[in-house]
């Protein structure tokens, strides 16, 4: 991957996006994990995506105030009560309950900071789009604390570029500089390094997508290294 | 090597403790209940004073991010990551006990940490 660490010092350059993005597709397919490819047609530019579902917290009011009939599981069997980050103010939070809720994380290249960037977007079962609250009730708590730090900075509402509808997206103007003491490390120790896989093990988990352990050694290595 | 740990915080007890001597051999076929983990810094963070500790298994990646990020005195804007392989972060949730087991070496974990302002 020659070139793939030119840019600036915790960057890299779109063929070694690309690049990455095959690599821990190959090892994705070979855990069936459920990342794919997602690409337009006729478009040259593409992007990793994948699909899950979780169980979250959702407001259960719907903006005209009446109440909106909450899913019920069976397995959680428990409503989960109000009261969270938000009472600050002194305002009631809204009623919430616990529900299965869809997330899907797409993967995009930016050209502008040069690093990828996590786009992600949430609904409930019945489609409909989860708000900016009720996505910052599902930042993990490792994470919450500094990500409110800056909340308008962090988590913020942008068009897709690909595909045009709204989604959430994890600010990557910082990525270079946390990402670049690791580059470093891998550079002086000649040690290869997926860059997709350090990046997303470190801020996927902020917002609910892990990535499982077996990713950190398997995807810096082309294909025909396969271990039985 | 190491000295004995401040105890930094309310619970003592359940903090990962400073190894102050080679850690007892129980027995080969007996799974130690703490696993021997090294600490190193990255970049510009701090470096540890103690560096080696000795971990209860079923610790989280996210707890021990807690606390080291409490010994450091971070800033509330600092988030701290921690790092496998000084390069793949572990989901906040793992268990060290499983890291052990799948990048442990020479009886010890090394886990690599590094503060910054990732967000924003």
């Amino acid at each position: 991957m020659s070139g793939a660490w030119d840019v600036g010092l915790g960057g890299l350059d779109e063929d070694a996006f690309l690049q990455c993005c095959e690599l821990f597709l190959q090892h994705a397919r070979s855990l069936d994990d459920g990342w794919s490819w997602g690409r337009l047609n006729g478009s040259d530019e593409g992007f990793l995506k994948k699909t899950v579902l979780v169980t979250g917290k959702i407001n259960t009011e719907a903006p005209d105030g009446t109440s909106r009939p909450a899913e019920d599981l069976d397995m959680l069997g428990e409503d989960v009560q109000d009261g969270g980050p938000d009472d600050a103010e002194g305002t009631p939070a809204p009623p919430s309950a616990a529900a299965v809720i869809r997330y899907e994380y797409h993967v995009l290249y930016s050209r502008s900071f040069q690093t990828p960037t996590l786009y992600f977007r949430a609904s409930t079962l019945d489609g409909r789009s989860l708000s900016l609250e009720e996505i910052w009730d599902g930042v993990h708590s490792n994470y919450r604390q500094r990500l409110l730090h800056a909340p308008w900075d962090s988590i913020t509402q942008q068009e897709h570029p690909l595909l045009g509808q709204p989604f959430f997206v994890l600010h990557p103007c910082r990525t270079q500089q946390f990402m670049s003491p690791v580059l470093e490390a891998a550079r002086n120790q000649n040690r290869s390094l997926n860059y997709i896989v350090s990046w997303l093990s470190t801020v996927g988990p902020a917002v609910g997508l892990h990535i499982p352990l077996s990713y950190a050694t398997a995807s810096s290595e082309p294909s025909g290294l396969d271990p039985d | 090597m190491s000295e004995a740990g401040e105890s930094p915080t309310d619970n003592p007890k359940d903090e990962p403790s400073a190894v102050q001597s080679p850690p007892e051999d129980i027995g080969s076929n007996e799974e130690k209940k703490k696993i021997d983990v090294l600490l190193k810094a990255v970049g510009d963070t701090p470096i540890m004073k103690t560096k080696k500790w000795a971990v209860e298994r079923g610790r989280t990646v996210q707890s021990l991010s807690l606390f080291i990020s409490r010994f450091l005195k971070l800033e509330p804007s600092e988030q701290l990551f921690i790092y496998v392989n000084q390069s793949f972060a572990p989901s906040p949730d793992q268990e060290v006990g499983v890291l052990f087991e799948c990048f442990g070496s020479d009886g010890k974990l090394v886990l690599h940490y590094c503060k910054s302002q990732a967000w924003g």
